[in-house]
This record gives structure tokens, sequence and C-alpha cells, in this order.
């Protein structure tokens, strides 16, 4: 398990640097991105980023158009998956690229960083538990947030109680499947490349990390897209506008 | 680290709230209203298009229809004018053939006159000849009356000889 530098470690309120660096990181990157797409964008002849984030909307909007019963809900929803989608896809590519390991030297009590502790200074922002859930909170609050548009009908889904497991469980695996699988991921890269060399200069675990590579690519992007795809699904749950079953 | 940390969860939270909150206003929304202009544009042209080509038909239907209403105005004012033809030479021939029947008519009755203006001059001609001979044939043997009732007489036989 990758190490961070801390702040108010001692403390119940303790922040993880690292991972609210890349979150903001993360963010920008996003943001700079986009936004020089959006700063050129034609609407006769769109190319190159242009077509991607359109297609990347489009791609959303089917989605929540499959998972909510009505088009305000879509219409409501649309940024919020669709700025979640890119950003998570972002961020969970964000482990895989590069890994920096970082060795102080000398303790430094303020960030909880011991001498000769190494710590990772690049890991997704997804890859911590707290994120992921504080992610999935939102989204739970969201999705109450807009069904109590509709406050009697929000009342009457809870006539089954398991109404309410299901507010318990499922901002819990929300977050948690996401962070699980993209901690999985980076904990076994940083494992492979603690593998010894042969001989001292051949690297083993190449083939090996090279692999588990392109599958945590291909887990990143499926993690992005089932975090979003439940997000659409979950503030459906609470779309009264149209009237259930 | 797989603890929760309370402090974590929020500050992070805020950094993505920060974050979706810049893309959203810096890229989504622009993204989303081009899009949305496109789709108006295209339906625009689309429902355009559509009423510029109803309007075609339209026009191609009234077009068609003046010809047609041409067409059957033409042909019915040949007709007319055919028959009007017909009439007016029927009347022409018949005309002529009256005017002719009239000129030998009116010949006819010229030729009949003609013929007894001639035949009386002659016949008075021959009357007075035919006195004459017998005045000379038997002068001095025929009263006045005698005379008269001769020259009467002979008018009627050569009445009955001409005729």
């Amino acid at each position: 398990m990758p190490k961070h530098p801390m702040l108010f470690a001692d403390h119940w309120y303790r922040i993880d640097l690292v991972t609210v660096f890349w979150t903001l990181v993360v963010g920008a990157l996003v943001a700079i991105v986009l936004g020089v797409v959006a700063r050129r964008l034609d609407m006769r002849s769109p190319r190159g980023l242009q077509n991607v984030m359109e297609w990347a909307i489009e791609f959303t909007r089917s989605m929540a158009r499959d998972t909510m019963p009505s088009e305000q809900g879509v219409n409501f929803v649309l940024p919020f998956a669709f700025v979640t989608l890119v950003y998570l896809f972002v961020a969970n590519w964000l482990g895989l690229i590069v890994t920096i390991e970082f060795e102080p030297g000398r303790d430094i009590p303020v960030l909880h960083m011991a001498e000769h502790v190494k710590y990772s200074l690049n890991n997704s922002p997804t890859e911590n538990m707290n994120m992921t859930l504080g992610l999935a909170i939102l989204v739970w609050l969201v999705s109450h947030g807009y069904g109590l548009r509709h406050p009697l009908r929000w009342l009457k889904q809870y006539r089954n109680p398991m109404a309410i497991i299901d507010e318990v469980t499922n901002p819990l695996t929300h977050g948690m499947r996401l962070f699980g699988n993209i901690l999985a991921g980076e904990v076994l890269i940083e494992a492979i490349l603690k593998m010894p060399m042969l001989f001292g200069w051949v690297p083993t675990g190449l083939p090996l990390l090279i692999i588990w590579l392109l599958y945590s690519m291909f887990v990143s992007t499926i993690q992005a897209y089932i975090f979003a795809l439940l997000l659409t699904l979950y503030i459906g749950h609470k779309d009264f506008s149209v009237a259930h079953h | 680290m797989s603890i929760i940390d309370p402090g974590t969860m929020i500050v992070s939270l805020l950094g993505f709230l920060i974050s979706f909150w810049i893309v959203k206003r810096v890229a989504f929304q622009p993204l989303a209203n081009m899009m949305e202009q496109r789709r108006k544009h295209i339906e625009d042209q689309i429902q355009s298009a559509e009423r510029d080509r109803a309007e075609a038909e339209r026009l191609l239907a009234e077009q068609r229809r003046l010809l047609e209403q041409t067409r059957n105005e033409v042909r019915d004012m040949l007709d007319q004018a055919r028959a009007r033809a017909d009439e007016q030479a029927r009347q022409i021939v018949e005309e002529a053939r009256a005017e002719a029947d009239r000129l030998i008519a009116e010949g006819r009755q010229l030729i009949e006159r003609e013929r007894a203006e001639a035949l009386a001059g002659a016949m008075q001609t021959l009357s007075e000849l035919t006195v004459e001979l017998t005045t000379k044939l038997l002068r001095g043997h025929v009263t006045e009356s005698a005379h008269r009732e001769m020259v009467s007489e002979a008018e009627k036989h050569l009445e009955e000889l001409v005729s």
C-alpha cells in the first residue's frame, strides 16, 4: 500500500496531500484541455478533439437516457455525469502513467514523513477510499436532492423497508468499487516494480508489468464508465417526475 | 490510509466540486450550447427544406393545372372556330346557290318577256300588213264596218295561229 505524506496526521481530520493534490491537478488538466477545445468550437465543421468531446457528451446522454425515466432528469444529470466520466477517466489513468517514489532523507514532522520511508507521490486520486466515498456520497446527496422535488413520491419509495438498506449499500459499493479496482491496479504495479532484477540488471518483472498496465488501463476506463453509469442510475432511481409503478 | 479520513474526504470532495464547477463553466456549457444550437439549426434547415418542397410541389401542381386549363381553352376555341367556319361556308354556298337561282329565274323571265314583246310586235305588223293588202285587193268594195270586222277577224285568226 502506497504511503503518502499527510497533513494533521495525528488528528481525525488528517488530510492525504497526494490525493488532494492530484484531485486538483486532474481537475485543472480536464478544465484546461476541455477549455481549449471549447474555445475553438465550430458548429459547422467540428474537428479533432471537439469530435471526441461531442461523442463523449452524446455517449453520456444516451447512457443517461437508458437509465433514467424522464428527459428532464437526463438534462439535469448530464453535466454531472459528463464531467464525472471525463474526470474519472483522467484520474484513473493518472497512476498508470508514472510512478514517483520519494525518500525524504530526514524527518518532516509536519507532513508526517519519516527519514527512511519511501513515499509515493503520484497515485490516482481515486486510489484513495475517502475520495471515492466522497464522490459516492455526493452522488447520493444529489440524488436525494433531486428526488425531494416530489416529496410525497420520495417518501412513498420507503413503503418497502429494503429501500433503506439500499440507501446505505448503494453509495458504499459505488465508492468502494472504484477505489478497490484502482487501488488493486496500482498496488500491484508497485509490487511488480519491486521485483528483484535477475543478475542485478535483467528486469524480470517487465513483461508482467506491461500486461498488468494494459489490463489496468482497461479496468480504469471501465471503472470510470461504471461509476458514471451508476451515477445516472442512482439519480434516475430518485427521479419521481414520472410516477413509478 | 484504508481507514476513513473525513479530512481527506471533505477536502478532495471540495477539490472535485471546484473542478466540476470550472469544467462545467469553461467546457461543458459552451459545448452543450453549441450542440443545442446545431440541433436547432439542423431542425430549422430540415423544416425550411420541407416547407420549400411543399411550396415547390404546390407551384408545380398549379402550373400543371394552368397548363391543362389553357390546353382545354385552346381546344374549345379551335372547336368553336372550326364550327363557325363550317357554318359560314355552308351559308356562303347557300347564298350563292340562291343568288344563282334568282339570276336564272330573272333571265328566264327576261327572255320570256322579250319573246312575247317581239311576237306581239311581229303580230301587229303582220295584221296591219294583211289588212293593208286585203284593203288594196278589195278597194272600193268594202264598207268601213266590214273593214273593221275583217281586221278583227284576221287578228283573231293570227292569234290562234301564233298560240
